[in-house]
């Protein structure tokens, strides 16, 4: 039931019309002229988490100057990159300039952060320059653990790519399955939770074996798993055995899915309970932790993720420090681009409520991870949150995944919309 | 009258009150001066003072921003949509108020809406409703 008054309607109606995400360059130049002394608000990475809160900041507050930390001059997304896998999407459509952003009056720096000082609130650049903040956002994303799966290293990746940061890997990966034999075997490992889209490992053994039914179908499809259970999965074993027959089959953990060791020379796996397998082609998503930066600021807890307060985003170890995306201990949220961009939202505004002297307004995050099982079959799992005081916590009776017995138009229309929300994210943030 | 059609003409009657409105409603602001839907669940027999099961939370224009910048993750920024989803510019406030609270009750089928509807009170559907009506275009 609601109670809206007159004036509360005109309050939020008001807020929205001034809300400035939609003001000009030139609007936003005018204030912040006006404005006495600009604060300072520097973002370390460019990727989901980190350009939506310096868009978002930008928004809710022309006067501040927002300077964006991100090495890379293309930013080439997660979503859709097992479609460049699969070879059904070029690269090129999943990478993103950072123009839009400088239209926003966001001053993008192509740098890497190698320091943080919480006390001087500085930020050191490889460049040699430094700059000061009044409050710094941390979203570097993920490291992947090089050695907590044996010899396997960066060096290892060349043979056996993790394709888990898009760009040169995903391409690494596609090649290798262009080349393999009709009739060779593709490995593909997983790792134990939490880590970076958790469906994503099974979206990417769907796709391939699309691509596999089409060119190479004599082929076959290992998961070797490191959990007993994953994101969709009665929606992805289904679909698999409706689209792929007998192609794909999945090793749980305890049916000696746990990968110990790689051997590069002869690509084969070594297994907990001893078994060895061997892979044409061998994908390992190794476990991972907070990207470097956060663990050398010490950010990070004993697990390797940073804790932060739910209703903002402020790290837990240090004021005036905010670690959103897949770097942060977000509670239920799990570590997507979708959750990135909505964590990034509340960051964004609690800043500014905190740089004007105000308390943060209450928080509210959401969720939806589609997957791909073809390019015509898709399907998701969505959440709502809530700060309770367990943390963030998905409200029960919203959210869930798609029907199980959905027929062949729901699960066109979900891939028609996993398509969409790409484009409207990457609209959200970067345009 | 089926209750969407019911919370249609409600809403619709505070935006028009709102649209005459030039300045703030005189009355005391930290009460309630308008209804606009109707309960969700019938008051308990027992007490019949009782007039609604879900707190009474303010929402303030902040909170409203924060509920409503979920939507263009999907729908696209200010709920202007380059792709496949939906754009919301095309809705007055009561128009995706009505349509947000029957995605809730299930009273219109959709993929994805009514698992996300069903996480937020009518109010905050409505909050949302009216942020987003009211961007810049
Ligand atoms: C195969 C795959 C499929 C996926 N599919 C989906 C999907 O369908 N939906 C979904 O919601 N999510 C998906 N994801 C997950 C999504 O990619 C991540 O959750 C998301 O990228 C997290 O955003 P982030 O900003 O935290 O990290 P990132 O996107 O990794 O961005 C971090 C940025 O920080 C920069 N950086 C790092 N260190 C520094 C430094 N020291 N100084 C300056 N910059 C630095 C990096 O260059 C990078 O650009 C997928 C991921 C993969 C791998």
């Amino acid at each position: 039931m609601s109670r809206f008054t007159r004036r509360d309607f005109l309050r939020i109606a008001g807020a929205a019309s001034t809300a400035s995400i939609w003001t000009s360059p030139a609007d936003a130049a005018d204030k912040k002229t006006a404005a006495k002394k600009s604060a300072q608000v520097v973002v370390i990475g460019g990727g989901f988490a980190g350009a939506t809160c310096a868009k978002y900041l930008k928004a809710a507050d022309p006067s501040i100057t927002v300077t964006l930390i991100e090495p890379e001059k293309k930013y080439v997304t997660g979503p859709l990159s097992n479609h460049v896998v699969a070879g059904v999407r070029k690269i090129e459509n999943i990478s993103i300039g950072y123009d839009g952003l400088r239209k926003r009056g966001v001053q993008v720096l192509h740098d890497w952060a190698t320091a943080i000082d919480p006390g001087k609130r500085r930020v050191a650049l490889k460049s040699g320059k430094s700059l000061a903040y009044d409050k710094l956002v941390v979203a570097p994303g993920i490291e992947l653990k090089w050695g907590a799966i044996k010899h396997y290293t960066d060096v290892a990746a060349v043979a056996m790519p993790h394709a888990w940061k898009a760009g040169s890997q995903t391409l690494r990966l596609r090649d290798q399955l262009a080349k393999m034999r009709n009739g060779g075997t593709f490995i593909i490992t997983a790792p134990q939770n939490p880590y970076r889209c958790p469906p994503g490992p099974y979206e990417r053994a769907s796709l391939v074996a699309h691509y596999f039914k089409r060119n190479k179908p004599k082929s076959k499809i290992l998961i070797l798993d490191a959990k007993d259970a994953f994101s969709k999965q009665a929606l992805f074993l289904d679909a698999w055995k409706q689209l792929y027959g007998n192609m794909i089959e999945w090793i749980p953990s305890s049916k000696g899915g746990i990968v110990t060791a790689v051997n590069t020379s002869r690509m084969q796996l070594d297994t907990e309970t001893g078994v060895k397998y061997r892979g044409d082609v061998i994908n390992i998503v190794p476990p991972q932790t907070a990207g470097s930066i956060a663990r050398m600021a010490r950010l990070t807890d004993d697990k390797g993720w940073c804790p932060v307060n739910p209703l903002t985003f402020e790290s837990k170890k240090f004021k005036n420090i905010f670690v959103i995306g897949d770097s942060a201990v977000a509670g239920a949220l799990p570590k997507s681009a979708f959750a990135a961009n909505s964590e990034a939202k509340i960051a964004a505004n609690a800043i500014v409520a905190e740089l004007q002297g105000q308390a943060p307004a209450e928080a509210s995050y959401i969720n939806t991870c589609y997957s791909l099982v073809a390019p015509d079959y898709g399907i998701s799992i969505a959440g709502v949150y809530r700060v309770t005081a367990e943390g963030i916590s998905e409200i029960p009776g919203a959210g869930g995944e798609s029907p199980k017995d959905a027929d062949a138009h729901f699960r066109a229309d979900e891939a028609k919309y996993a398509l969409g929300w790409y484009a409207s994210i990457v609209a959200d943030i970067w345009s | 009258m089926k209750p969407g059609a019911f919370r249609f003409v409600v809403v619709a009657l505070i935006i028009a009150a709102s649209a005459c409105q030039t300045t703030p409603p005189p009355s005391d602001p930290s009460t309630p001066t308008v209804t606009p839907t109707a309960p969700d669940t019938k008051p308990a027999a027992t007490s019949p003072v009782v007039k609604t099961v879900e707190p009474i939370k303010p929402i303030t224009p902040e909170m409203a921003r924060n509920l409503a910048n979920n939507c263009f993750t999907c729908h696209g920024p200010a709920g202007k949509s380059p792709g496949a989803i939906p754009s919301l510019t095309r809705f007055n406030a009561s128009d995706m108020a009505v349509r947000l609270k029957r995605f809730k009750n299930g009273e219109d089928a959709s993929t994805i809406m009514g698992r996300h509807t069903r996480g937020y009170t009518d109010t905050e559907l409505e909050a949302i409703a009216i942020y987003i009506a009211g961007l810049k275009k």
